[in-house]
């Protein structure tokens, strides 16, 4: 054994086609320092050609390699195998929970993305107002127009740790919500209130702050939706007043 | 008779495919993209992240940087939706440094590069973190994307052409008419395990890194050097600009904002086998040293990923920064003498349209096709069109 | 054929604490105390159905309410009464915008006022009547 590595076993949720699903091991000896999609890919590599999981970017700005490790949603291209087991111990791989299970680890993300694309979630967004509101402005800012990509990089992470989403498939999903309070706040575009005020929008939400707990980057949807329910409200009492709106 | 479309196989999804898949699509191709893995799941995923202006290359490789900048122009146009198009800095930060400037000058005039050269006190206003011992800084037009997303926006568009993505799909061996003239490509679904057969006009081999590993199925060769370098993402954006050092091609010279990251890249080693290629502990360590030197800030960081990629550099060189970072496309028929196969590597994500656009108009050539490319002007598609089901507003 | 998709059946998975947040313990509690009052409810509607069967009626029940069983029993509604109501205020305020960000603490905070109070009506029940 090399010295200061690991012996780790991947337990990794396996499924082709219609066949019925099990678990594979694969003992693997590890740098505890690696990453577990680095695990997963020398499993792809040197083990068992047929392994399929999606992954690009390798440094979280793609949202590609979300997967539930150990029972909790992780991006495992910056998850250390460190963190999630010891020497002699086991990670358990599954695809994220709430979508289509394509093969293997592999999910299909068509639904997710077509409800980011109707929340009218942004990619690219000015510097200046791409943090959240409550924490200070962590970013150098010299007063020019920057842009930069979003912190939401739709992953599909806060679905899968969703307990509503878990039983109703037309929830919206803490992303979109969150996306649409995003582009409420920059565009102030009333029509994006409508999409949302209803049983599948921001009411759906129960509170379980898991989508928070689970995210990456920093997105926070939790609040991001109490939010949104906060805008809808206001809007709703104006409306009152002012008939006209 | 009704004449159907040629149909083109494209193996690789990567920037070259995808781009590519649009390209013909767009000039009215019917195109399937095979990739063995998702989308932009090799060397195109991995990619740094930053859309050159070409100045990096303008004094040794004037040929890339022309490229760079043309393609940066209509980049920023056609894919602004996934990136940040910020500009960014080169600094001299020693006597070495100040040495290149003059060439650098000349480099980016002949290339026709705007750069602008800004005094230190005033770029380190613009950029605070940046290191306060700069001896020279010019403003470039440099951008960063998100790797992924350029990749899925064309294939978006390609699709709303009609073109067809098969991801999960390895090319097992070619097929052939036995008279040295390729047909299709044997299949292997990896979503289903099934095994199939396809059939087409031409196949165009668009897997970078891997083209050699593809042709040897088949007896033919072009010498592809895969030369990976490591890239380290650190946990705060200090900067806003991409922070270049103002010097010859190097190690660790490029820092580029991604998000709420910053990623510093890279080195530049060979290696034969590319499907699975370790990240070196030692250059991570000097991806540290690096960053530090640009933005000291960097410092006082957490490491968030530490990542490579495979470059596909055409040639063999000792060094692999020695090698030119153009593309070439190659027509097997006058290499090796196989019909119906062309090849297309090197190059970089910045010039992907274009390696599309040339390759595109070879195939076209080959199938003795007069249309013409239209992928520089209009805006591609939204980058989340690519996942939906097909049928589906179309 | 185990399916990866959202489906109202899988309500049952609700309850597994496991992997889960504080967020979703509040939420499992909340679940679990909402279901003990309703069914407290029904009991108490039956109980008070007694009374219109007369006096003797009524002494048996109140014999019955006395033993120490039926205490803990009454001592369980009063604590997921004090859960229930408390977390309620949590959500409530959340669900305006208000103290999100503190979101846990809050849950941990009522959750402490809640065996508070547990604690102190234990006492008097158990000890002082």
């Amino acid at each position: 054994m090399t010295e200061g590595h690991w012996h780790v076993t991947f337990c990794i949720y396996r499924k082709k086609g219609d066949q019925p699903p099990f678990y594979q091991d694969f003992p693997l000896e590890v740098d505890p320092d690696e990453y577990v999609l680095d695990g997963i890919e020398r499993i792809w590599a040197f083990h068992d050609r047929s392994l399929t999981f999606r992954h690009a970017c390798h440094h979280s700005t793609c949202g590609a390699c979300g997967m539930l490790v150990n029972g909790v949603e992780k991006l495992t291209c910056i998850t250390p195998i460190r963190a999630v087991t010891k020497n002699g111990g086991t990670i358990r791989v599954e695809p994220l929970r709430n979508f289509p299970v394509l093969s293997d680890l592999v999910v299909d993300m068509a639904e997710f993305y077509l409800r980011m694309e109707q929340a009218h979630a942004l990619q690219v967004v000015p510097v200046a107002q791409s943090t959240l509101p409550y924490e200070p402005p962590p970013f150098p800012d010299d007063g020019l127009p920057h842009q930069r990509l979003n912190d939401c990089i739709e992953c599909g992470m806060c679905v899968s740790a969703c307990p509503i989403a878990l039983t109703a498939s037309s929830y919206q999903g803490p992303a979109a919500l969150a996306a649409t309070q995003q582009t409420y706040s920059l565009t102030g575009e009333k029509s994006l209130l409508s999409l949302v005020d209803c049983a599948d929008g921001v009411w759906r939400c129960h509170s379980g702050f898991e989508c928070t707990a689970v995210c990456p980057s920093n997105v926070d949807p939790a609040w991001r939706i109490m939010e949104l329910r906060r805008q809808v409200i206001r809007h709703r009492i104006q409306r009152i007043f002012h008939q006209d709106r | 008779m009704t004449q159907t479309k040629a149909h083109v196989i494209i193996i690789g999804a990567g920037f070259t495919g995808c781009a590519l898949a649009y390209d013909l699509a767009r000039r009215g191709l019917a195109v399937t993209v095979v990739d063995r893995g998702e989308i932009a799941s090799g060397t195109s995923g991995r990619t740094h992240g930053l859309l050159h202006s070409g100045a990096r290359y303008c004094v040794n490789d004037q040929e890339s940087a022309i490229e760079c900048i043309h393609e940066n122009i209509i980049l920023r146009k056609i894919a602004h939706q996934c990136i940040e198009y910020n500009g960014g800095f080169f600094v001299a930060l020693n006597e070495q440094d100040l040495a290149y400037q003059a060439r650098f000058e000349i480099g980016a005039q002949q290339c026709g590069i705007e750069i602008d050269a800004i005094h230190p006190q005033k770029a380190r206003q613009l950029e605070p973190n940046l290191n306060p011992a700069v001896l020279a800084v010019y403003h470039v037009p440099d951008g960063v994307f998100d790797p992924l997303r350029l990749a899925l926006a064309f294939a978006a568009s390609a699709r709303f052409f009609g073109a067809e993505f098969l991801p999960y799909h390895e090319m097992e061996n070619f097929l052939t008419n036995g008279q040295g003239t390729v047909t299709g490509i044997k299949l292997w679904n990896r979503l289903t395990n099934a095994h199939s057969e396809l059939k087409a006009d031409l196949v165009v081999n668009a897997t970078g890194a891997w083209a050699g590993m593809i042709l040897k199925k088949i007896g033919a060769s072009v010498v592809v050097t895969p030369t990976p370098g490591i890239m380290v993402a650190y946990n705060r954006r200090l900067i806003n600009r991409v922070i270049n050092r103002l010097n010859e091609p190097g190690d660790g010279d490029i820092l580029i904002p991604q998000r709420r990251m910053v990623v510093i890249g890279t080195t530049s080693y060979e290696a034969e086998e590319v499907d699975y290629i370790p990240v070196e502990k030692e250059q991570a360590i000097q991806m540290d040293r690096d960053a530090i030197s640009l933005v000291p800030g960097v410092a006082t960081c957490n490491r968030r990923g530490v990542y490579m990629s495979a470059r596909p550099l055409i040639g063999k060189g000792e060094a692999g920064r020695s090698l030119a970072r153009t593309f070439k496309c190659f027509d097997h028929r006058e290499t090796d003498g196989i019909e119906g196969l062309v090849t297309i590597t090197g190059g970089k994500a910045t010039t992907c349209r274009l390696m599309a656009e040339k390759t595109a108009d070879l195939v076209c050539q080959k199938l003795g096709l007069t249309a013409t490319c239209e992928t520089a002007c209009e805006p591609l598609r939204s980058y989340r069109e690519y996942y939906r089901p097909s049928g589906v507003n179309r | 054929m185990k399916n990866n998709q959202p489906a109202p059946g899988k309500a049952l998975r609700w309850f597994d604490p496991r992997h889960r947040q504080p967020g979703t313990w509040a939420f499992i509690l909340n679940r679990i105390t909402a279901l003990g009052l309703t069914l407290y409810l029904a009991l108490h509607l039956i109980m008070l159905g007694k009374l219109a069967q007369g006096p003797d009626a009524y002494d048996t029940f109140i014999a019955l309410a006395k033993t120490p069983w039926i205490k803990v029993g009454e001592l369980l509604v009063i604590s997921a009464g004090l859960i229930h109501g408390l977390n309620g205020i949590r959500i409530a305020l959340t669900s305006f915008g208000i103290g999100v960000t503190v979101q846990r603490q809050l849950f941990w905070g009522f959750l402490t006022l809640a065996l508070l109070g547990t604690v102190i009506f234990g006492y008097f029940m158990f000890f002082v009547h």
